[in-house]
């Protein structure tokens, strides 16, 4: 097969950040990859995905991220190279098996990516999971360019191999998602595998063996730490009694920060590319020759709490400066707040006019699509429950139907969460109707559906099944029928899945249907008891670009009247617009779900040309 | 850094903000110019703002913050305005004079801008600007959606940027699948003649 990132040794391109780390996968030889996609993580699954023709490698979109490591994890086990990819909430999912891998030790080789999202640019928490690689003992490496991501995945995959022990790559949703130039290294052929020896005695970590594993596993990571006092991607330069030490893509702001114009700023930089194990004794010599350190590093004050502690056993005279001024442990740095740090110290002034003060403007928030089922479901549900019910939601686009006149998100926590927490929340007199996808169901709400029959907890679940992971770029999932690429998958029925898991009551209802919709949640209002009520419909962008879906009409307003406009104002549809007293749906944007006609005797259907 | 400049990209999702972008970086590249470009994925696809950067001549950082931007390159009306905080003193701006209207408004709850009134405030915030209707540009070449690469030959073409037209042709034909490219380079080529004088 043809395809870019199979290019020749010498060839160079501009990669994503994404798409330089499955260069980097294959210029190591991985033998298996698995996944959930999340981002800002997608695109590595999805890139390999579209190479897996090649034969290079076994790919898989597992079904959550404790699964898609599990897997990995026997793969790497079996002696393969092998590189997990997630973002980084998925790494909560599957941090049990995670911190028992490390001290067991994979012979293969593992690779964890962990796409971390400070800023929250599209996740429910910015946790910083540096901490897990410290928690569970694992190398970590943080690149900071498309460059840097194709070798430290590289490098990283080769340490894994070497050492037995699972490595982190930790990225940021800026380096997934910068592009940069990458020159390709020689594309070998795949690692070859190495052979399993039975050994209970180290793989089945019985306390007896856990105890002895965990001593094992930190010998290891200290015979790696001498390897990061050497890595190429820890680099001391400058000189001067300032230091700076950076990880991560402060790197770059450091870079950029710095001033570009009149002599060489004095100042000693430790680039951190390899961050844990730290490299102590390089560290150490390091900070002899400063008396004051700057630590850039988002997040969490990890590098400022080692080297202030480093300073003290040593009774180092450094100042250690992180946290505090311009530089926080919420959101991003950037270039602007590094220098706010930094120039001080060199002396330096700044003279920045500051930017005109943004405008007041109409927002843009992000929104569910014209004819999204979603819609339709949560409107007939508005129109059921009104605010009588509490409305759990979960993870998806879905979790867009928060916003007015939808109104149908009151609470989220986490993938599948919807039908546990709303169980707990129904405990204490509440009704409540939980909100869950397809993809999200097969991630984790099987789960909580068990324990809402066991239980005999007293919950509606909407499984809104739109036949694809519609959030992050249509991946497929056990509830898919054809997948985006055109091959067939194997297709799990989700109502047998709910009446396996116990569930009596289960109805399958069409998005569109809005007479069945109502008829069918009226009816469920009365009972009680772990009702489901599955709602099918192709999401509408995956329907239109995979399954080739026409459609051979478009609504219009029929009549206008007061009718017309509270449909307008209820049903929300993109598609509908104003002018002065005049309501009216855009043709261009329409896709004929005809929801707003079934629900309004002012709206017609009209036959349209497909686009 | 001689020759460092910050371009920053701005446009509504499904537009194909960042298909330009990356044409337009694989374009430095082409050049022999130093570049890295950023891009924020996730819930840009549903309608949201997609806001992008194509830095060249030598920085690492993929981002641009307010001030910074020594060119804006505006895909829709409101978000070209909404982005004037990011031009630094005397940055260039190519701007779309064509609106998407976001829910808001075609819900009659609040009201764009009179264009002429996004024009002059862009105006007095860059040094050097340049207006177009990618709209029309792009449904003359053939798709509406091409607009965007009319937008870049003009930028080219007006010297803009630190390359001209003919490099966008080879990355366009290089890169985009042959009935888009026929499309785009006809949007390019109907970019550049825009003859209109730059302000």
């Amino acid at each position: 097969m043809n395809h870019l990132l199979l290019g020749s040794a010498g060839e160079k391109h501009l990669l994503l950040g994404n798409e330089a780390i499955v260069r980097g996968a294959l210029e190591a030889g991985v033998n298996f990859v698995s996944c959930y996609p999340g981002t800002p993580s997608s695109e590595v699954p999805d890139t390999f995905r579209r190479l897996a023709a090649s034969g290079r490698f076994v790919f898989e979109y597992s079904v959550n991220e404790k699964v898609a490591l599990e897997c990995a994890a026997g793969a790497a086990l079996s002696g393969a190279l092998c590189l997990v990819t997630m973002k980084h909430v998925g790494v909560n999912v599957a941090a049990d098996p995670l911190l028992t891998m490390t001290y067991t030790g994979l012979p293969g080789g593992l690779v964890l990516l962990s796409a971390d999202d400070p800023g929250c640019h599209s996740s429910q928490n910015e946790q910083d999971n540096r901490i897990y690689a410290r928690f569970a003992g694992m190398p970590c490496f943080e690149p900071a360019s498309a460059l840097e991501c194709k070798e430290m995945t590289t490098a990283a995959l080769r340490l894994a191999r070497e050492s037995g022990q699972p490595v982190m790559l930790r990225t940021t949703t800026r380096v997934n998602h910068l592009r940069g130039p990458v020159r390709f290294g020689p594309l070998p052929e795949p690692a070859p595998i190495v052979p399993f020896v039975r050994d209970p005695g180290r793989f089945v970590p019985v306390p007896a063996v856990a105890r002895a594993r965990h001593r094992a596993s930190a010998a290891n990571l200290e015979r790696i730490c001498a390897l990061s006092e050497e890595s190429p991607f820890n680099r001391v330069s400058g000189e001067g009694d300032i230091g700076i030490i950076a990880s991560g893509i402060s790197r770059a702001y450091l870079h950029d920060a710095l001033p570009s114009v009149g002599p060489e700023p004095q100042v000693r930089v430790f680039d951190l590319g390899m961050s844990w194990p730290l490299p102590e004794k390089t560290l150490e010599n390091f900070m002899r020759r400063i008396r004051v350190l700057l630590v850039l590093e988002e997040g969490e004050a990890l590098l400022e709490h080692a080297t202030n502690a480093l300073a003290h056993k040593l009774s180092l005279p450094v100042e250690v400066r992180g946290k505090g001024g311009s530089l926080e442990i919420f959101g991003e740095y950037s270039v602007p707040q590094v220098r706010s740090a930094l120039w001080p110290l060199l002396g330096l002034r700044e003279e920045r006019q500051a930017p005109a003060p943004p405008e007041a403007l109409p927002g843009r928030p992000p929104n569910l699509c014209p004819g999204c089922a979603h819609r339709s479901a949560f409107y007939a549900a508005r129109k059921v429950f009104g605010d009588e019910a509490f409305y759990s939601s979960d993870i998806g686009c879905y979790t867009l139907g928060l916003l007015p006149p939808l109104r149908a998100a009151d609470f989220l926590f986490c993938m599948g969460s919807s039908i546990s927490a709303g169980s707990g929340f129904a405990r204490f007199g509440k009704t409540v109707v939980a909100f869950i996808g397809d993809s999200t169901f097969f991630h984790s709400g099987l789960t909580g559906l068990v324990n809402a029959v066991f239980n005999k907890h007293n919950i509606l679940v909407v499984i809104l099944d739109n036949r694809t992971t519609a959030m992050t770029g249509h991946q497929p999932n056990p509830g898919v029928d054809q997948d985006i690429l055109g091959a067939d998958c194997t297709h799990l029925d989700i109502e047998s899945a709910v009446r396996g898991c116990g569930v009596t009551r289960a109805v399958r209802a069409g998005g569109y249907n809005q007479k069945r919709l109502i008829a069918l949640l009226e009816e469920m209002k009365r009972e009680t008891g772990v009702r489901v009520l599955i709602v099918e419909e192709p999401c509408v962008l995956y329907a239109r670009r995979v399954l080739k879906k026409k459609h051979g009409q478009r609504a219009q307003v029929a009549r206008q009247d007061s009718v017309a406009a509270e449909c307008l104002e209820t049903l929300a549809c993109p598609a509908f617009f104003r002018t002065g007293e005049k309501c009216g749906v855009n043709p261009e944007q329409c896709t004929g779900c005809m929801v707003c006609v079934q629900t309004s005797p002012s709206f017609k259907a009209q036959k349209g040309e497909d686009q | 850094m001689s020759g460092a400049m910050r371009i920053y990209l701005t446009g509504v999702g499904g537009q194909g903000t960042l298909t330009a972008t990356t044409l337009l970086a694989r374009a430095a590249v082409e050049c022999g110019l130093e570049v890295v470009s950023g891009e924020i994925h996730g819930m840009a696809q549903r309608g949201g703002i997609v806001e992008s950067t194509v830095l060249l001549g030598g920085f690492q950082s993929p981002t641009i913050r307010p001030g910074e931007a020594d060119l804006m390159l505006g895909f829709e009306a409101l978000e070209s305005l909404r982005a004037v905080p990011y031009l630094a003193p005397g940055a260039g701006a190519v701007c779309s004079v064509d609106f998407i209207p976001p829910p808001s408004v075609s819900m009659g709850r609040e009201r764009l801008p009179d264009v002429e009134e996004v024009k002059e405030k862009i105006r007095r915030a860059a040094g050097r600007v340049l207006f177009l209707s990618i709209n029309e540009l792009g449904r003359r070449a053939g798709a509406v959606r091409s607009g965007n690469s009319a937008l870049l030959g003009a930028a080219c073409a007006r010297g803009f940027l630190p390359f001209g037209p003919e490099v966008l042709r080879g990355v366009i034909r290089k890169y985009l699948p042959p009935a888009d490219a026929e499309i785009n380079l006809r949007a390019l080529d109907l970019g550049a003649e825009q003859t209109k004088p730059a302000v």
